[in-house]
């Protein structure tokens, strides 16, 4: 596979990861924010904001409706959803001939749809459903992506790029909850944890392993470390080394080693990992150590197969 | 753009029935051509009389059964779709970007057997003509001695590439894919405006309005045994397989500008539908002379590289030194036959406006033959007499700058003002050799649809010719629309649009 090709894929995937992520706090958020009060609402949106653009917020009563434009349709925001989808179109674009049809149109299609959204529009249309339909639409289309690609090195790239952003994001999300449990500024409440679960589309999945009793300990140990749950930590990590034993097959030893090496490293410290050890308030360390990881596999990633010098290799 | 966003946009309707003919429509009378005025040209469905002309009956009758609605629904649907796949360029007005789609009309055009067949066998004669010349032009130079074509056109033009003198190509074929542009002229005869031997484009769009065009009418399109064109890519693999001596190994890529050349779109359709990759310069590097792509396993070779590049930009060592597109490189590599460039560089000297008024002398010379088809009548400027009788008629005449393409630096006499001719004068007295004129043939007209209504619309004809070890056509082209009202200019960089062409297998 030409590094080009996998270079755009593996964007791709993390950008459309991304545009998902986001679209799907801000449904869970509107959805819940109607049983809050309005201090709750306002402090639960400032986790959002967070979470979503890395920027601390104070917690403050502005209109949800002004949030959501933000953090979805400003395409002056780097990390605002239709930015993404933007960016994974534009990568698309540039690998059409190594995409189905399918996964282009659908992708194309989503994006030209939520392309014109206004303010105006998004009042009218209840803004809930709209995000409730696009994570539909990004269901659809990572439905067609798993029929219609062949599992090939082109979709391990695809799948790189999903769980490397996936952990990044969960990760961001757990941190900013687990840490305000501890600074104690704003504790998230029972209802917090509950609205957690959901923006990882976790609650009933959680509540089948542990029954509907919410305890940060029991999320923390779930998202960390179960091996079952798409939206976990370990889920994450083990698709991401399955990934990168699959990619690049042709490269030189010395090459792939420096890749895995980080990867068996990284899935060591998440199997090993203890949720007790973490409770004492070291879950913000761990998770930033994970995320470290992250980013030197990446590097490596493009070090390796994407961005090494022709004259290394004739 | 709608907000009833989920609704399926690209329902083209449903099971599309042909009835017996019910009732024969008439031009300037009927709904939906009750604007549809008979002008000079020719009119691809009536006749003179106002007749709907044969081939077009099962067309006029299904048409006729539908609604105003039904039709304009239709084509939303076939516009929806090129939408949805892609098939857009991007304008940019005040620092923003617009996506466009190329306009797609509905309506098919028709070709029937008897025509086709006379456009395959002169097409055939044509490419193979050409083909001669440039081998000719770039090793003996016998038709230059023997004085059958001016020295200096060749020699001077822009398009020589002195660099390709002597080297031989792959059975002699220097012109491997060529888009030709015909028209049909007053009396219904085609002619040949132009032929495109450098990097034609157009390929995908025929294919594309193939796929709406079925689904608009299915029911038309399969009662009237409209002629297969989907394997083009697979002719168009074939082809270039056959420049390499071996044929199944052989590792094939397409060379684009990248994703912001208005044709990129092809580029990638094309390396989908044939399995090929799709690479930019960037992605490609000559080490000894042999080409590679980097690939996440190491360096791949590269055996034919079908170019969507122009000559100046694919080698910056060679040509045009500012040229990010190409790779450096690469002619060395070229030069030493360790890689097979198709179309081969230097074709562009036998597209020329003015190589063009030869054509028909060229068939002569090289097959002893007579053209099949006529080229339309074209005065040199660098000739003397045709230089006074240019401009003494330029209101009649349609000028064009040799060399340009995409409809760039023409007058189009009868339309300009007096201010736009006199300034044109000039240019051509500046530098008459640069000129070339033709009478303002009227291209024919057909059926568009144009929101209201269908009214004439003038068209032209690019068929799509492969020469490799063989020379094959596949049966279909794209027909270039000009959609305004009465303009003659069908560029999609000029408001053109274009519909699929139904070749008819009798």
């Amino acid at each position: 596979m030409l590094s080009r090709v996998a270079d755009s894929l593996y964007w791709m995937s993390r950008y459309i990861e991304r545009a998902e992520h986001t679209a799907r706090l801000i449904a869970v958020k509107l959805d819940s924010m109607v049983e809050q009060t309005p201090e709750d609402a306002a402090a639960s949106w400032a986790r959002v904001i967070q979470a979503l653009t890395g920027v601390k917020a104070e917690p403050a009563h502005v209109d949800a409706l002004t949030i959501t434009r933000k953090l979805a349709f400003d395409r002056d925001n780097d990390s605002s959803m239709i930015t993404s989808l933007a960016l994974a179109r534009d990568n698309a674009r540039q690998v059409r001939e190594a995409l189905s049809n399918e996964v282009w149109e659908n992708l194309n299609r989503l994006y030209l749809r939520l392309a014109p959204v206004t303010m105006d529009s998004i009042r009218v249309h209840t803004p809930a459903r709209l995000f409730r339909e696009v994570l539909e639409e990004m269901h659809a289309l990572e439905g067609v992506t798993y029929s219609t690609l062949s599992h090939g090195e082109g979709w391990y790239f695809l799948e790189l790029g999903r769980h490397i952003e996936r952990v990044q994001q969960l990760g961001r999300l757990l941190d900013i909850h687990f840490s305000a449990a501890q600074d104690g500024s704003t504790v998230p409440k029972y209802f917090d944890w509950l609205v957690l679960l959901k923006f990882c589309s976790a609650f009933e999945p959680y509540t089948k392993q542990y029954t509907a009793s919410i305890r940060p300990q029991k999320i923390a140990e779930f998202l960390l470390f179960d091996s079952e749950f798409p939206h976990s930590i370990c889920f994450s990590v083990d698709r991401m080394t399955e990934a990168l034993a699959r990619v690049a097959p042709g490269a030189p030893p010395a090459r792939r080693a420096a890749v895995e090496r980080l990867a068996g490293r990284l899935k060591a410290a998440v199997d090993f990992g203890q949720v007790d050890e973490l409770m004492s308030g070291g879950v913000a360390a761990f998770i930033a150590d994970i995320t470290k990881q992250c980013e030197q596999i990446h590097k490596a990633l493009y070090s390796s197969y994407i961005t090494y010098g022709a004259e290394t290799v004739l | 753009m709608q907000h009833e966003v989920f609704a399926n946009t690209e329902d083209f309707g449903g099971p599309d029935i042909v009835a017996a003919p019910g009732r024969v429509s008439r031009p300037g009378v009927d709904v939906p051509y009750a604007g549809y005025e008979l002008g000079k040209p020719y009119d691809e469905m009536f006749a003179r009389d106002g007749k709907v002309r044969l081939p077009y009956t099962t067309v006029d009758s299904r048409v006729a059964t539908l609604p105003l609605e039904e039709l304009s629904r239709r084509q939303q649907a076939c516009e929806q779709s090129f939408l949805h796949q892609g098939i857009t360029f991007t304008v940019y007005n005040d620092n923003k970007a617009t996506e466009r789609i190329i306009p797609t009309d509905l309506l098919p055009r028709i070709v029937t057997a008897k025509e086709w067949d006379r456009i395959e066998r002169g097409l055939t004669q044509r490419i193979h003509a050409l083909n001669l010349f440039l081998r000719d032009i770039y090793t003996d130079g016998r038709v230059l001695k023997d004085g059958v074509v001016p020295r200096g056109m060749i020699y001077g033009s822009k398009h020589y590439r002195r660099e390709m003198r002597g080297l031989p190509v792959p059975h002699g074929a220097y012109v491997n894919i060529c888009g030709s542009d015909l028209i049909r002229n007053e009396a219904g005869d085609f002619v040949v405006l132009e032929d495109n031997l450098r990097v034609p484009s157009g390929v995908s769009y025929m294919l594309a309005n193939r796929d709406v065009a079925r689904r608009a009418f299915p029911g038309v399109f399969r009662a009237m045994g409209v002629r297969p064109i989907e394997h083009y890519p697979l002719e168009l693999l074939a082809t270039l397989r056959s420049l390499t001596p071996f044929h199944e190994d052989v590792s094939i890529a397409i060379l684009t500008p990248g994703v912001f050349n208005s044709a990129y779109f092809e580029h990638a359709f094309l390396a989908r539908q044939m399995g090929v990759e799709l690479v930019e310069g960037r992605d490609l590097l000559v080490n000894d002379n042999v080409v590679y792509t980097r690939t996440t396993s190491g360096l791949k070779r590269i055996d034919v590289i079908y170019r969507r590049i122009d000559d100046d930009f694919i080698d910056p060592l060679i040509f045009r030194s500012d040229s990010a597109l190409g790779v450096p490189g690469l002619f060395n590599a070229y030069r030493a036959g360790n890689v097979i460039i198709a179309n081969a560089l230097g074709t562009g000297v036998a597209d020329d406006k003015a190589v063009y008024a030869y054509v028909p002398r060229l068939i002569r010379y090289y097959l002893a033959e007579e053209p099949i088809l006529d080229n339309v009548e074209t005065f040199l400027c660098r000739e003397e007499k045709s230089l006074h009788y240019v401009l003494a008629n330029l209101d009649k005449l349609v000028v064009k700058a040799v060399g340009e393409s995409g409809g760039y630096g023409m007058l189009v006499g009868p339309h300009a003002s007096q201010k736009e001719r006199d300034e044109f004068a000039e240019k051509i007295k500046a530098d008459p050799e640069n000129y070339i004129a033709q009478p303002t043939i009227q291209l024919s007209t057909a059926p568009t649809f144009v929101g209201n209504g269908i009214e004439p619309r003038h068209v032209d004809l690019r068929p799509f010719i492969l020469h490799g070890a063989e020379t094959k056509l596949v049966p279909g082209a794209l027909t270039r629309v000009a959609l305004k009202r009465g303009s003659l200019v069908v560029n999609s960089s000029q408001g053109g649009g274009s519909k699929d062409t139904w070749v008819l297998s009798q």
